[in-house]
Parts: C-alpha cells; structure tokens; sequence
C-alpha cells in the first residue's frame, strides 16, 4: 500500500486527500444523468428515436419502403436518406476537433475526410447508422417500425485487415477519400513520413547493434457504462439539445453548422456523463442532427439513445509498428525508425491524430537527445468499427512499441533497461539524465521490487510445477502542460460572492468523473484563502448551458483539472480588487492601503468584515469572469511509468498480474484522492486491453459477435491485482500550479509493463494485444 | 379511468379499442399485482400498468421514477440495475415487474440519508486507494449489492466482498476505494449497533 504522497509546496486546500464533491449524491443515487432526466415527466410528449443500422460490413441501399412502418399506430415520424432535409446535409466526420477548441465546418480538423453522410445510403461497417431514422411514442414501437421498413440491399466486398486493405484489388471503403484506402496525406497530419529529423541511415551505420521489432495493438471499447442518449426540442424556431455528451460548446457548433441554424437558436445542455473515456472522438456524432429533424418534423421532443449493442461505437485504434534502432555498446541509442499502420475502420475521423500526432509529441519530449529520428505512418480504412481515442490518443499504441523497443535493446546490449532508459531519454528543454525520468524510475524499481525480482528472461524459478513471474516496465512523456493546451484558446471561469460570504463557481466542463469538478472547488477555495472561505462555502455548477454565455472546458487531454484552477487564481485578485474597491468608501480609506485576510478587511485604523461590507451594501452578488489563454511557457513534462509483477501458468498459458505499480510526475496534485483514482482506476482499461477485452469478427460475413458485456470481458473485482499509485511532484509546469494532467497516461504504459513482465516470467515474447492464453503458449512452442 | 398505455402512451379512448382488437392477456379479470416498493404497498393492473413484457428495471425507472438503479448493459452482465428485493441482490433488468408480484423491493431511494454504506461510499478517500466511485453511474448497483452483502454477513472477508461484487461492472475501476468503503460501511453498522 502507497503512503500519502508529500506536496511540494504545503497548501490549504489544493493537493488534498478528500472526498469528491459529488460524492454523496452519487452514492445516493441522485447525480442526474441525462437518461434519467429525459423523461414523459420532464418533456410531455417524448417520443423516441431508432435508427436503421448497417446489418453488412459493406452495403448499399437499393430501395427503401417505409409504408408499412408509417402505418403501425404510434408511429410519429420518419426521416429518410431521400428526404430533402436530410440530402441536403453537408458530408461531415466525427472529428471536427479534439475537443480541445470550438471550430466551424470550414475549419475542422480532417477536412479531407469529411467520409459520413447523416443517414445515407452507404453503410461502411456492421453497426453504421444509415437511411431511416424513426420516431415514435415509445421506443419499442420505433424499434418494431424499423423492421417494418423494407429494404433492398447491395451487398459489397469488404475488407477487415488493414494489410488486406492496402493490397491492391481490395474492396474501397471510401472510393473519393481514398482510393486505395490508404488515408492522403493532410495538411493537419503532415506527409506520410511526418517526422524526420537527423539522417536515420547514417545513425544505423554508426550503431554497433542494429535490432527490428514489430507489434501489434488491437481495438478495445470505451464502454462506458452510461450510454449515450440525447433529446432535442423545439420552441419558437429554437432548438434545445440536451445530452451525454461531453462537448457543449461544439456540439452548439456542430449542431448550427450542419443544420445552418444560427447559433443564438441552438441550445446545448450537458450535466453528468456515466463515463467519458474519448468515446466518439469529439461528439461531433450524426445522431444529434437526425434526432432534431426528428423533432422538427414531428413538432414534439425526441430522444435517441444507444442500446448497449449500439454504444459499441468507437474504439481506441489498433494499430501495427515496426521499429528499427540502433545504439552504440554503451548504450546510447543512435537512430530510430517507427513505422505504423492504424486500422482506423470505416471512418477516418480523428484517427491520424493518433497515428502522428502523438507519437510525434513523444519525439519533442523523450526523444529529444536522440540525434536521428523517423517517423511514418498509413491510416488504412477497413469495414470494422470507426476507431481512435480513448482514454489518451495513439499513446497507448505508440508506448507498446516504445517500451518494446527498450526492453529488446537492453536485453540484446546487456544493461539493465532503466539504465538504457536514463541514458537515452529526457527532453528538448532540459539535460540528461532527466529529473523526472529519474524519480519516476528509481520510485517504481523500489516499489516493484526491481533488484530482487528482475532475473534473465524466463531464467526465474518454476513455482508450483507451472508457474513463472517476472517484472517489467514501461515508461511515457505525460501530457499536457499548459503550454501544450495553448490550442485550446480562452478557458473561462467565473466566481460569484454573495452577500452572505458564500460562493458559487460557475467553471464550466462537463462531469464525465474525472474529479476536475473538486480539483477547481480546491483552486478556488484556496485562491480565495483571503476570504476565509473553505470549499465547502463553494457551489460548483454542475450543468453546462451554452446559453450561460460561457464556453466550457472540455475534458480532453486530462487537462481541466489545473486549467481552470489558473484561471481562478486570477480571477480571485480580481474580485479582492473589487472587494477592496468596495470597501475603501465605506471604511473612507484608499483601496491600495487596504488589505483583505481571512475574510477581514483591514486599513489603517479601521476594518470591516468582508461579510459585514456586502451585507451592508446593495446586496448585489460581486462577479467576476476571467476568460484566460494557458500560458505558453515552454516548460516540457514530465514522466510517467508503470511497472508491473506477472506470472504466467506456463500449462495454461494464463497470465496474471500480481502487482501494478503506477508512477505518475503531476508538477502539482491538484487533488490527492482524484489522482490517485485516476492512477488506479485507468488499470482496469489497461488490464483489460493487455489480457481479456477483445473485438471478436466473424471473418466469413464481416459481422462483430461480441458487441455486449457478457462476451466483451471488461474486468470486474476478482480480475484485478494489487494496484500502488504513486504520486511525485518533480518536474515544474508554468503558472500558480504548474501541473500536468495524468487521467490519460494511467494506463499508457501498463499493457508494455505487463508484456515485458510476462517476457520476463517466460523468455518469450508476446507481442500482440490481448496477451491472450493462445498466443502464449504458441510463444512458449506448446502449440 | 384508464391511465395512459405504458406501450403506446395511447389515450383513455384508443386504450379502449386496443384492448378490444386484441386478445386478453389473462383470459378472467384484470390481473393486478401488488409489490412493496420502498416501504410502500401498490397495486398495479397487468396490461394496463404493467404489461407481461416489461422489465423491472424499465418499470421501476420509467413508470416509478425510480432513476437511481441505472439501465447500462439490460442484459445481467454489469450490475448497474441491482436492488434488493426480500433481502437478496438482485438484477432488476433480469425480471419483468410482474415478477415482482407479492415481493418486497427496496431501491436506492428507499435507503435512509444516513445509511452507512452510502456513508461510506461518499466518504472514502484513505490514501493508496483512491475514490471508491468516479462518474457513480455504477455506483447505485454497488451501493445495493453491498448492502444486501452486508445484511446477511455483517463482517466479510475481503474474498467474500470481492465474490458479492464480481458481477457489478465499474468502468473507471474504483475497485480498491470500493473495497475500503465496505469495511467502513461494516465498521459503521458495529459502531452503531454498539451504541443501540
């Protein structure tokens, strides 16, 4: 078990051990979720939404008969890929942005791959939404008038393996984005090889040992357990969208932009999310557009929601790397090549972030003392479900390579590889070794038990007859700092105090568990130290309204947790300059021979308590909104690792973790017992897509078999092991914290520490996600 | 008078003309349950507030408001829907409500303020363990399950915690706060019971 992590720098509030602020009325089952607020009794005269659904990996609509459907009572609308409404409908993608900024159809992200039209005639994958969408009085009935609808399908070639993919003659996925299904380059994503610095052959030359490797992450699911619904109304020409989504801001955007409404007529409304997790990209999704003209058409609110077959939705990218590296016999790494190709299923949305961004964002950091570095990188279209964020972006994909790589070269050099690691990793603002990277490492080699337990591969003794452990590790650049969220353009926040001497905070994000909520009730109980005030004094408003006039913050890169409390730091001078301004008639002393502490206004001679001053007055609440853009220091980040105990049935093939110990630099711990959830929390993902979850396809019809949580195997209880986190405050971001966010990276460099582990226990090498029992004994040569 | 269909929402009249078009669902009279719910005797008419096809957990959120157990995977795999009916655990999205006939149902609404397990759940935050809930939406379904769990065994091993809770799902993986806040939950009802 971990000891209480040590601040830094000892604050009231900030960094606390605590519970969360909505922890009671989630415990009582009082948190309102959209599901339970989309109801008769809030919205009188709901109807219900269905869509048709792509039952082919590939297909085509001939001909669609809706009179049957029409005709079964209860039935209240119907809209179809040949309605002008919806022909009218600019082709889109889910992945306008990463969320981090609002923008407009014009700016999108991927504007080159704009591959889904809203209920088209063309289903790309088993499972694509596509020509009907109904509304009727319950959601039953919807569902039975979508099997009255008849429809004349053209079954087309499919193609589920991404090299299949790139052969030519394979079927095309999306003929005018790619024709050989093989993604352009863009001018987001850069050229296919997106990074190259140094000269990689002449590296090579120079290395005395030259090693290639390959491996392969699979698709695992957000599975989020709340599932996505929404409901849209109309009222007077103005459309109100209420959902689970985590973007308010750019669903408005995205809801005005593709149905040409102004914005002022949109109105998005967010509470508490059941689970985010990267789920559908950004939010940018079809089924907000079909289920307003739903509405529209039907002149009464409808809702849509995800049955939990539907909400297998999107999937982190399984993606294949190859990586070549050559390093000198004292251990310095002289050149790296890494070379990807993401299965980015039937829509390309946001899939090249993943396969470049982040990698590329690793070379600035980690990669920064090695002088010759190549990246490149293909995103294949195939007819499996869309892929790419979930919980991080490409980091996971890229650390199964990267700790591979250290792993195999320290091996073939002889070192240890903490020590490879040390030598060879660091960042483009600081020296080698680095700070961080140093504490991360020796904290987890102590914790792990590093020294006694790390053995030769496979040369540990035999328990029980079948039984061989090991340890293994993997290590990441966190992200982000605030100088990698400058993107991200004004994050807002406003502070209201009332007369009484309490607060309410209005820092709009959305709830989706992340725990941002109580790290910025700390940040603004602590900036308002001066006022005396304890979070407890604090109201943090949880629903997200667009019409609050303010943009919400949206909880993408871990960030929020730190990026709002900046911005109360500020805000907070603000409103004591008001307070003091305030006071300085009324005590008949000049504001700047003032002084505010502990809610008591003193000057010379005279003083008032802050309560007493408002009480007095107007009893008018001060306000004070600060819009603040992060702070573009470049400061780097800092490093996390995760290291991990296995023991693999050697009989079996069955593995099991004994011990995670999780490393996690954050600058600052915003909020102690959060963090630490997060650091344990994300391993259930992370044990679940290194051993048991996996997307199961029918190869012969193209069909997925286990879209459901009986044979998609997420971890419950008795699959975890022992998890230790382990917080540092090393390295230093910029600002009053100076943090980092970690939701993301928990679970980064888990499934590489366990593979490493179990190549440790046996000697041979797993290197395909899931570490399923198959491909262990195939490794071990026992079938 | 005929309350609006929970099937077709249709009104007092078309309810009428349904009935007529198609066959009985009981060949006599109106059958009508009667389930404690919450402490509370109520009496439903099949067909008419319930039909045969309807889950508990659909029934117990749509048509009794009873939002706290959550729908998530409405196939007995995540746990999300539990409550406790006669004492026992149990998956409301794996009964229909007419099996709730002559049964006692207890749902997250009908716990007192203070009950300890919901204490503890809110309070956990011991060092090295994390939360013992992130987004809650599990949360309810575990709450349920361990108060079920710690009616019948009020001091269980940690492997007999782990085996009540095997088939409740939570996907931020607060697992380890999970664990803290039932001993808590069990410390609390000894402390209380030593005071009574």
């Amino acid at each position: 078990m971990s000891a209480a992590y040590k601040p830094r720098v000892p604050r009231q509030f900030v960094g606390g051990y605590r519970p969360r602020i909505d922890a009671a009325e989630k415990a009582r089952g009082r948190a309102p979720y959209a599901d339970d607020e989309i109801c008769d009794r809030n919205y009188p005269g709901l109807l219900h939404a269905r869509v048709l659904r792509c039952p082919y990996p590939r297909a085509r609509i001939k001909h669609l008969d809706t009179t049957k459907a029409a005709a079964l009572p209860g039935v209240k609308a119907i809209l179809t890929y040949q309605d002008p409404e919806v022909a009218r409908l600019k082709p889109t993608n889910a992945g306008w942005t990463d969320a981090v900024d609002t923008v407009s159809y014009e700016k999108m992200m991927w504007s080159k791959f704009r591959d889904r039209r809203v209920l088209g005639d063309y289903g790309t994958w088993a499972g694509d939404e596509l020509g009907v969408a109904i509304a009727a009085e319950t959601e039953m009935i919807a569902e039975q008038a979508l099997q009255l609808v008849e429809v004349k399908w053209e079954q087309l070639p499919f193609v589920l393996d991404p090299i299949e993919a790139m052969q030519p003659g394979a079927p095309v996925v999306h003929l005018q984005i790619a024709a050989h299904n093989v993604l352009p380059p863009d001018p987001v994503g850069g050229p296919d090889v997106f990074l190259s610095k140094g000269d990689v052959e002449q590296g090579f030359a120079a290395a005395d040992v030259v090693i290639e490797m390959d491996t392969s992450h699979h698709n695992p699911t957000q599975g989020s357990l709340d599932p996505w619904c929404c409901v849209a109304e109309w009222k007077n020409g103005r459309l109100t969208v209420f959902s689970n989504s985590y973007a308010a801001d750019q669903t408005r955007m995205h809801v005005s932009q593709m149905l040409d409404l102004p914005i002022n007529k949109v109105r998005v409304i967010s509470k508490y999310v059941g689970g985010q997790f990267g789920r559908g990209d950004t939010g940018d999704q079809p089924f907000f557009l079909f289920t307003a003209l739903l509405a529209k058409r039907a002149g009464r609110p409808v809702k849509f929601k995800h049955t939990r077959r539907d909400s297998f939705h999107d999937t982190r990218q399984g993606a294949l790397y190859h990586c070549r590296v050559g390093a000198t016999t004292d251990g310095k790494i002289t050149a790296l090549h890494f070379k990807s190709i993401g299965d980015i299923g039937a829509h390309a949305d946001h899939s090249v972030f993943a396969l470049k961004f982040a990698p590329a964002e690793v070379s600035d950091a980690a990669l920064a003392p090695i002088p010759n570095v190549k990246m490149e990188s293909y995103a294949v279209y195939t007819n499996r479900i869309p892929a790419c964020m979930m919980r991080g972006v490409g980091n996971s994909q890229f650390n199964f390579i990267f700790g591979r790589m250290i792993d195999g070269l320290a091996e073939r050099l002889e070192m240890d590889p903490l020590e490879l690691a040390l030598k060879n990793f660091g960042h483009a603002w600081g020296v080698c070794p680095d700070k961080s990277l140093t504490a991360v490492l020796q904290t987890g080699a102590a914790r792990i038990g590093w020294a006694e337990k790390r053995h030769k591969p496979g040369q540990g003794p035999l328990y029980d007859g079948v039984l061989k452990r090991g340890v293994g590790f993997s290590l990441h650049p966190g992200w982000h700092a605030e100088w990698q969220e400058e993107r991200r353009g004004q994050v807002q926040a406003k502070i209201t105090l009332h007369p009484d001497g309490t607060v309410t905070l209005d820092a709009p994000t959305v709830e989706t568990g992340t725990g941002s909520n109580t790290c910025n009730v700390l940040g603004c109980a602590e900036a308002l130290s001066f006022l005396g005030v304890r979070p407890e004094n604090i109201t943090w408003v949880s629903t997200v309204d667009t019409d609050s006039g303010m943009r919400d913050c949206v909880q993408t890169d871990s960030a929020v947790s730190f990026l709002q409390s900046e911005v109360l730091a500020v805000a907070a001078q603000q409103l004591k300059q008001k307070l003091l301004d305030l006071a300085a008639p009324v005590l008949g002393v000049p504001a700047e021979q003032l002084i505010v502490t502990g809610g008591q206004i003193t000057g010379p001679g005279r003083n008032i308590s802050v309560k007493e001053l408002l009480w007095q007055g107007d009893l008018v609440p001060l306000s004070v909104m600060v819009s603040r853009r992060p702070a573009g220091t470049k400061t780097g980040v800092p490093y996390i690792a995760s290291f991990a105990e296995a023991e693999v049935d050697i009989s079996t093939g069955r593995t099991q973790v004994l011990k995670l110990v999780i490393i996690n630099d954050c600058g600052t711990v915003m909020y102690a017992s959060g963090a630490e959830s997060q650091q344990i929390g994300g391993q259930v993902m992370a044990m679940g897509e290194a051993l048991t979850e996996e997307l199961i396809y029918d190869p012969v019809r193209g069909v997925p078999l286990n879209f459901n949580f009986i044979d998609y195997k997420m971890p419950t209880i008795l699959d975890m092991p022992a998890i230790e986190p382990v917080l540092l405050e090393v390295w230093r971001g910029a600002g009053e914290y100076g943090a980092c966010g970690i939701g993301e990276g928990t679970l980064t460099c888990s499934p590489r520490a366990i593979a490493n582990a179990v190549y440790n226990a046996i000697g041979a090498r797993v290197d395909e996600l899931p570490l399923t029992p198959d491909k262990v004994l195939r490794a071990l040569g026992k079938i | 008078m005929c309350e609006p269909n929970i099937l077709t929402r249709a009104t007092p009249s078309s309810c009428a003309g349904a009935e007529a078009n198609s066959p009985p669902l009981i060949p006599s009279a109106p059958r009508r349950i009667t389930v404690q719910i919450n402490g509370e005797r109520r009496e439903f008419e099949v067909g008419r507030d319930i039909l045969p096809t309807t889950t508990l957990s659909a029934f117990l959120r749509e048509r009794m408001g009873y939002t706290g157990l959550k729908i998530s995977c409405d196939e007995g795999a995540c746990g999300a829907c539990t409550i406790i009916m006669d004492g026992k655990a149990v998956l409301s999205c794996m009964l229909l409500a007419v099996e709730a006939d002559g049964h006692d149902l207890l749902t997250i609404e009908g716990l007192p303020e203070n009950d300890p397990v919901i204490e503890a759940f809110a309070e956990q935050c011991e060092p090295g363990h994390g939360t013992a809930l992130q987004c809650g939406y599990c949360t309810p379904g575990f709450v349920m399950t361990v108060r079920a769990l710690l009616n019948e065994n009020p001091s269980p091993t940690l492997d007999e915690v782990k085996e009540a809770l095997s088939g409740n799902l939570c996907r931020c993986g607060c697992y380890a706060g999970i664990v803290k806040a039932v001993g808590h939950a069990a410390e609390k009802i000894a402390a209380r019971r030593g005071r009574t």
